[in-house]
């Protein structure tokens, strides 16, 4: 009853996923979450998800609003609930722009927070992020680029030192748009050291 | 033991991606909602887009055109000005001309109606005993239309009018309806 559930049991090195090969966002998020899956098990780091959580508040106060304003106005129709439509419209649109601004500036690109926790438990984490790109060159219509950037900023020191790689996505992925899970270990393995090993 | 943790470390994940799916669904459905009281506050009409339903305002409007109405306390409704209103106890808005209009000093107003289209003025659609309309009654006044385009919703509402048995019913669907397109 307690054993391991067999879709469980298998790990993205294991398994890993296949996509449409022409499909850029379906690349993006692929490899992503393979980045994600190297940083998390190969390294005992754990996941944070501050960023997501933000993005969940933000969006439900937005919804929060747009509640408030449906209730109100079925409780007092519409000519007495102008000034409450009002204050509920400006603030639900107020609300959509502070959620892109979150995204665009906050959260650039970051897919993943991972955090190097202290094992005696006294100083403050370390923070791993993880953020990446998928551009295309001007001449094709096919973005193939994939820029992986590793950032880590030391808990105790508050310093940051990071690495970028820039491969093109035909690295990690076989003919049939098999995720080649061995790749993509490789570079975050090689990010990872180069990260560690830079000078502050 | 760690078997668990990690079960429940990926339920968690997946909460947390349910919700956020959840509430992207929800962000699409309050945007369209809050456009639409948005319009509603900016216009001062409850219902700022209508459709409409009826021949009875040829050639001006056909069936199947949108009209965007204003609702604005400070403008005096005049003769020869297209309004949409609602009869008392009837949630269909109609959209017709205005014949004559009594205005008292004191700004309250009652007004005549009728369908460019129709022989008779609107008399006989109005509550019982009514014989004008006040400026409660208005939804809105035309300000502009688009042509054509809520042929949709009379597709979708021809149906149930045919459904309709009770003959005075009946004159009312043919003398001039229109009606409230949801956006919400």
């Amino acid at each position: 009853m307690f054993g391991p559930h067999p879709l469980m049991a298998q790990t993205m090195e294991e398994n890993p996923p296949k996509v449409n090969k022409w499909d850029g966002n379906a690349l993006k998020n692929a490899l992503d979450d393979a980045v994600k899956d190297v940083l998390l098990t190969q390294f005992s780091y754990v996941e944070s998800h501050k960023l997501l959580d933000g993005r969940l508040i933000i969006s439900s106060v937005a919804v929060g609003f747009s509640i408030f304003a449906l209730a109100w106005d079925w409780l007092y129709p519409f000519p007495q609930s102008r000034t409450v439509m009002c204050v509920c419209v400006m603030a639900y649109f107020v609300m959509m722009g502070v959620l892109t601004w979150y995204t665009t500036c906050l959260e650039h690109g970051i897919f993943c927070t991972a955090l190097n926790k202290d094992a005696a438990g006294i100083d403050p984490d370390d923070v791993w992020n993880a953020s990446s790109s998928l551009k295309r060159p001007f001449f094709s219509r096919f973005d193939n680029k994939y820029h992986l950037r590793l950032a880590q900023r030391m808990g105790k020191t508050g310093k940051g030192k990071e690495a970028h790689t820039t491969l093109t996505v035909e690295h990690f992925f076989d003919d049939t748009g098999k995720l080649l899970y061995g790749s993509v270990a490789k570079e975050v393995l090689r990010l990872h050291s180069d990260v560690d090993n830079k000078k502050n | 033991m760690l078997q668990f943790d990690f079960l429940d470390d990926l339920r968690r994940m997946n909460m947390r991606q349910l919700f956020y799916q959840v509430l992207n669904f929800a962000m699409i459905v309050s945007s369209a909602l809050m456009i639409w009281k948005g319009l509603m506050v900016v216009t001062g009409s409850e219902s700022p887009i209508v459709v409409v339903l009826s021949g009875s305002m040829e050639p001006a409007f056909q069936r199947g055109d949108l009209l965007f109405l204003t609702n604005y306390e400070q403008e005096p409704i005049r003769a020869g000005e297209i309004v949409v209103f609602k009869v008392e106890g009837r949630d269909i808005p109609i959209v017709h001309r205005v014949m004559k209009v009594h205005e008292k000093d004191d700004g309250s107003v009652k007004f005549l109606t009728k369908g460019d289209n129709n022989n008779v003025d609107d008399r006989g659609l109005y509550a019982n005993g009514q014989a004008w309309l006040n400026r409660k009654d208005v939804v809105g006044r035309a300000r502009g239309y688009v042509p054509f385009i809520g042929i949709v919703t009379i597709i979708m509402n021809d149906y149930p009018k045919f459904k309709l048995e009770d003959s005075s019913n009946r004159m009312e669907a043919e003398a001039s309806t229109s009606l409230h397109l949801q956006l919400a």
